[in-house]
């Protein structure tokens, strides 16, 4: 099996009494595109919005879904990978949604981005699907290409708490 | 004797904490609390700066944000800034002050002789006497001019202050906390809504830090308490709102405390916004009027009541309006002997009975007809009948008040003028907006306070609450007394009006905007503009409606009709730093790497930028600079076998039922009836005919194809497919993904690299049989999917392998690994895009986005039966011309001469002028020809082909002879790529 690589090799780590800001690696991404039947009968139940986490699957439009489970055959739909694709920052703390306010033009508050939801936005001028996990972890997949800068982004909003 | 002096009476101030700082150099002290302009009148520090113009001793006009005169630069070295505005900078300690616009000191400036250079010195002097005797004259006096005149100066080094920028949201966003505000945002806050107060000061309160009524005093800090108790309110001191922009957007800018960045610019969205903006001030205009101790009644007030710092015997107090006399009263209660002098006929029993209950003199139809004092004033006389001298510290003036409408104007709403308070209230609010208080004209404080629960209400009402809230706990006080004002707008017409300052910060006089109205700038536009009123870091806060007003009486216009000038954002100045946030330096944009970045970096690649790609240039192998490093690397792969990195090409999965047509109408060229296990090279155009991309595309399934694209042009395909598949044939089942950053790729090139791809994978037939030359294979090697493709960009034979981004450094090491006996080496950039202008292939540089498939001589692969995205459009008549610029090859014809990409074609017998016949798209040294070679866009094209041109560089000043050849410089055949 050929090593896998990170592309935050190179990255500054950051070290903080109250933040963590880590790479989350070894992860599955699978994009099953196809009609919403097809998805169903393949995948099961399935989030009907966009920006709802389900079971492990997230609905990015109406015709694509998202899954972070492990890869199954499905007839009549079309599979992607893209595990190589997204690098996948881990961000977990109390001031994380302070932190990722300087980062992304969305509504951090716990009220509005709750746990089990997600966003599709721009960080940096970069495209980023940002993950609520729990009340003070988000997981925000960046593109491979794009991932040291966005870490030295975020690293650099979080400098008041490191 | 200075003319001001510290109280013992309680203030905003914490005496127990004195705080040092320096002014010109000199060590002075304060104390918490205070600001630097009210830590400097303390000082008996009157006399601040030189005006803009005639460099005329100025002092401190204001106690806010409108202060025209009292700027400062403060910081040192990197954190220098010119023109802080000392009346709302906080104290602090270790501040470093400095006076501007005076040399070699403050109180004698060589420049004062500007005032006796006055008269020529009037409004719009430069436009006139400037432009001779040459043409071009202004250039040589600008600079001259720039130097004697203007605020401070920026210093050259790099700000080291950091700067950040937020985004925030809110339901409710309350600017300003004076009465109003603090009433909407403690009924808003009651809600448990989401609240955010943003205040420009450093403290909340507004108009309530000057009061000296006890009773409002107590209601402030019980609202301030209240606020801070409210988890979902967030309390913004030292943020002033800058602009309300479309869709509620408001930019906040936001000194923190306690916080690694000087300066926090924030993006607030609210669902509705408060504007408790208040009122300013308006000067009143007479003779000196711009004299070190001539001051805004209101900021008397303030100086006194919230930083303790009273003048030290006598007050002069000139008005037209009712509300200087609350200074008046409280200047008396602290044993400062007051006299008013009153524009006014008659003025309402109420006041005078205080006014004489505490041995306040009122002259009534009087005002000011000189100020005495050059550097502090020592005495005013009095205009009217009452022609009298009075000595005094200190002349308050109140010409009434202006309503602060910039942020509601700057979404288009106008202004509009209300002839009861002789002034301009907004015109309206936008739907969710709200207003309350001064902005409204409302200068009572207990209906301000009214108001301000009033909008505060209508707020939580569009946002559905429905709650019972209750009312705010007015203060135990008598209801409001009734503003009046006669407004005068400037002194009487016989009046002197040299020295009769409108715009203080831009030494605009009376004079000034008479002669603008006799020279026919008569609007309020062009006046602003003809005389520089209302520019500056104050833009006219105090001086605006004072010079409209003066511009609609020389018209014989109401004011309404004369309207205002245009509010624009920022409100307050802004450092460029808070509106660059962290996008400086290597955060200006982000940076795009390759999967096998870390490996270029760890074996001598030297990098170069590509769009927001960071690729490997060339290596260390290979030569120390670029020129000698790219030859070497040219040599390695038409002599024996490279591996450059090849991941930046855009990529693209294609899938489904009818991937097949939907590809046949994109590219020029039929994919209908590709094979599976085959690539073709695809052009595609714009629905205008002009080429868009081009790249190859292999088909992997029957539903599955895999199209490349050029590095540059791959996010503008992908949204071009998107777009297509969305907006026009919707009845294409097909799902198309980027795969750029899934899969890396690397290009093994050279006579070699079958050798090569053999000793990588010795179980995969390699084979021109088993993979012919457009061939493709996926294999599954240790575990993942590699793709192999049998293309070429060098001309040579050539092999892409692709595979997912995590395995492309094990793969690329592994490959290097295993044909290290044939002594395989890495090639960069310069020597990829090298290697193919040798062979003709066309790469970005070559497309400009106004080529024609023609134009590259790639029109005969376009299908002739089938039609294809830009078909239509291709054939119109300009697109056929024969003239057009053509893709042709140049050839060096002089040994000790280069060629330059961008060079201008010119044909031999041409005279080199003008934009020429055409010009160099890319060029290269051969080392196959053994000179340099270039591509080019030539007028007429391949028709000139032979012909002798010369290449001219203007910039280096160089010709070159050369000649036009077929763009195919080696193997036209394709024997090498068929190997």
């Amino acid at each position: 099996m050929l090593k896998s690589s990170s592309a935050l090799l190179s990255a500054r780590s950051y070290v903080s009494a109250v933040l963590n800001i880590s790479e989350a690696p070894d992860f599955t991404l699978t994009q099953y595109a196809g009609a919403d039947k097809d998805l169903k009968k393949a995948l099961g139940r399935l989030p009907t919005l966009v920006g709802v986490v389900q079971g492990g699957f997230m609905r990015v439009s109406a015709t694509q879904i998202w899954s972070l489970n492990d890869a199954v055959a499905a007839p009549n739909c079309f599979i992607t990978p893209l595990s190589s694709s997204r690098t996948r920052i881990e961000i977990s703390g109390a001031p994380v949604r302070n932190v990722l306010g300087k980062c992304a033009a969305i509504d951090f508050h716990k009220s509005e981005f709750k746990p089990n939801s997600f966003a599709m936005t721009g960080m940096h001028h970069v495209p980023v699907l940002i993950h609520c996990v729990s009340a003070d972890m988000f997981h925000i997949y960046v593109m491979r290409t794009f991932a040291l800068s966005i870490w030295d982004h975020i690293t650099d909003a979080a400098l008041e708490y490191a | 004797m200075t003319a001001f002096r510290r109280t013992t009476k309680p203030a905003h101030i914490d005496r127990g904490k004195p705080v040092t700082f320096t002014f010109d150099g000199k060590s002075l002290s304060g104390f918490s609390g205070d600001t630097l302009a009210s830590a400097l009148l303390a000082n008996g520090k009157t006399l601040l700066g030189r005006s803009f113009k005639y460099h005329r001793p100025r002092g401190i006009l204001a106690a806010g944000l409108e202060e025209p005169n009292a700027l400062f630069t403060t910081g040192r070295g990197g954190r220098t800034e010119p023109n802080t505005i000392g009346t709302v900078t906080e104290l602090t300690s270790g501040l470093v002050a400095k006076s501007q616009n005076a040399w070699p000191s403050l109180a004698f400036d060589i420049m004062a002789v500007n005032q006796l250079l006055s008269p020529i010195f009037s409004a719009g002097f430069y436009y006139k006497t400037f432009m001779g005797p040459l043409k071009k004259s202004w250039m040589m006096y600008e600079p001259i001019i720039r130097k004697a005149a203007g605020l401070g100066t920026a210093v050259a080094g790099v700000d080291t202050a950091r700067y950040e920028q937020r985004f925030t949201f809110c339901d409710v966003l309350v600017i300003g906390s004076g009465p109003s505000g603090l009433a909407a945002a403690v009924i808003a806050a009651r809600s448990g809504l989401r609240v955010i107060v943003a205040e420009q000061d450093f403290e909340l309160g507004g108009s309530l830090l000057s009061t000296g009524n006890d009773v409002l005093k107590q209601w402030r800090q019980a609202q301030v308490a209240e606020l801070e108790s409210y988890k979902e309110c967030r309390v913004l001191k030292r943020a002033t709102a800058m602009g309300i922009y479309d869709g509620n957007l408001v930019l906040l800018n936001v000194t923190p405390q306690n916080h690694p960045a000087h300066m926090v610019t924030e993006q607030c969205r609210a669902r509705t916004i408060i504007v408790a903006t208040g009122a300013i001030e308006r000067p009143l205009v007479f003779e000196n009027n711009d004299r070190p101790g001539v001051m805004l009644a209101s900021a008397v007030r303030t100086y006194l009541n919230r930083f303790g710092v009273a003048p030290r015997k006598r007050a002069v107090i000139v008005t037209n309006n009712d509300s200087a006399y609350q200074t008046a009263f409280e200047l008396a209660e602290a044993d400062i002997a007051v006299t008013v002098a009153e524009h006014r006929a008659t003025l309402s029993g109420d006041l005078l009975a205080r006014a004489a209950q505490l041995g306040i003199a009122i002259f009534p139809s009087s005002g000011i007809a000189d100020v005495i004092g050059e550097k502090q004033i020592r005495g005013v006389r009095l205009a009217g009948r009452h022609a009298v001298t009075i000595d005094c510290d200190v002349l308050a003036m109140s010409g009434g008040w202006s309503p602060v409408v910039h942020l509601t104007s700057h979404g288009g709403i106008k202004p509009i003028y209300d002839a009861t308070i002789a002034a301009f209230v907004p015109g309206g609010f936008a739907p969710t907006h709200f207003g309350c208080g001064g902005i409204n004209g409302t200068f009572g404080v207990m209906a301000a306070i009214r108001e301000g629960e009033v909008a505060a209400r209508g707020a939580l009402e569009i946002l559905g609450f429905s709650k019972n809230l209750d009312p705010i706990d007015l203060p135990a006080m008598r209801e409001d007394r009734t503003y009046t004002i006669q407004p005068i707008w400037h002194a009487s017409e016989n009046a002197p009006e040299k020295h009769a300052f409108v715009d203080f910060q831009n030494d605009v006089t009376v004079k000034d905007i008479k002669q603008a109205h006799q020279e026919g700038y008569l609007s309020v536009e062009h006046l602003k503009r003809y005389t520089t009123l209302g520019m500056g870091t104050d833009q006219g806060k105090t001086s605006n409606i004072n010079a409209l007003a003066m511009m609609a009486d020389l018209r014989g216009l109401p004011m309404s009709a004369a309207g205002t000038t245009t509010f624009r954002p920022p409100y307050a100045p802004m450092t460029i730093g808070a509106l660059a946030g962290r996008s400086i330096g290597a955060h200006f944009r982000p940076k795009r790497l390759s999967p096998l970045h870390d490996w270029h970096l760890a074996n001598g690649a030297t990098f170069i930028e590509a769009g927001l790609w960071l690729r490997a240039w060339y290596y260390d192998w290979a030569g120390n600079s670029p020129e000698a490093a790219y030859i070497a690397e040219m040599q390695l792969v038409r002599q024996n076998v490279g591996l450059a990195d090849v991941s930046s090409l855009g990529k693209i999965d294609v899938q489904g039922p009818d991937a097949a047509e939907f590809l046949n109408r994109v590219y020029v060229n039929g994919f209908a009836k590709l094979p599976v296990g085959r690539a073709r090279y695809g052009v595609m155009l714009n629905d205008d005919g002009i080429v868009l991309d081009d790249g190859t595309t292999s088909r992997i399934s029957d539903t599955q194809f895999y199209m490349t694209t050029t590095t540059a042009q791959a996010g503008e395909v992908m949204s071009w497919l998107e777009f297509l598949l969305q907006m026009h044939w919707t009845d294409l089942d097909v799902h198309v993904t980027s795969l750029t950053d899934e899969w890396g790729g690397m290009a093994l090139s050279g006579p070699n690299s079958r050798r090569a791809l053999q000793l990588a994978f010795p179980d995969v037939d390699v084979t021109t049989e088993a993979l012919p030359y457009m061939g493709v294979i996926d294999i599954q090697f240790e575990g993942i999917t590699v793709r192999i493709l049998r293309l070429s960009f060098s001309g040579e034979l050539a092999y892409e392998i692709h595979c997912p981004a995590n395995y492309t450094t094990a793969l690329w090491e592994h490959v290097f690994k295993a044909a290290s006996p044939l002594g395989i080496k890495p090639y960069g950039l310069e020597a990829l895009a090298s290697l193919r202008i040798e062979k003709g292939h066309v790469a970005g540089a070559d497309l400009d986005h106004r080529n024609t498939l023609d134009d590259l001589g790639l029109g005969k692969m376009a299908g002739k039966e089938k039609d294809y995205v830009g078909k239509a459009l291709r054939f119109r008549e300009d697109c056929q011309a024969p003239e057009r610029w053509s893709l042709v090859g140049i050839e060096c014809m002089e040994e000790d001469k280069r060629l330059r990409g961008g060079a201008i074609l010119f044909a031999a017998n041409d005279e080199i002028k003008g934009h020429g016949r055409g010009y160099v798209t890319s060029v290269t040294w051969s080392t196959e020809l053994n000179k340099f070679i270039a591509l080019a866009l030539y007028h007429g094209g391949l028709k000139h082909e032979g012909e002798e041109i010369i290449c001219a560089f203007p910039l280096k000043n160089e010709q070159v002879r050369a000649k036009i050849v077929s763009p195919h410089f080696i193997d036209k055949q394709g024997e090498r790529l068929h190997a």
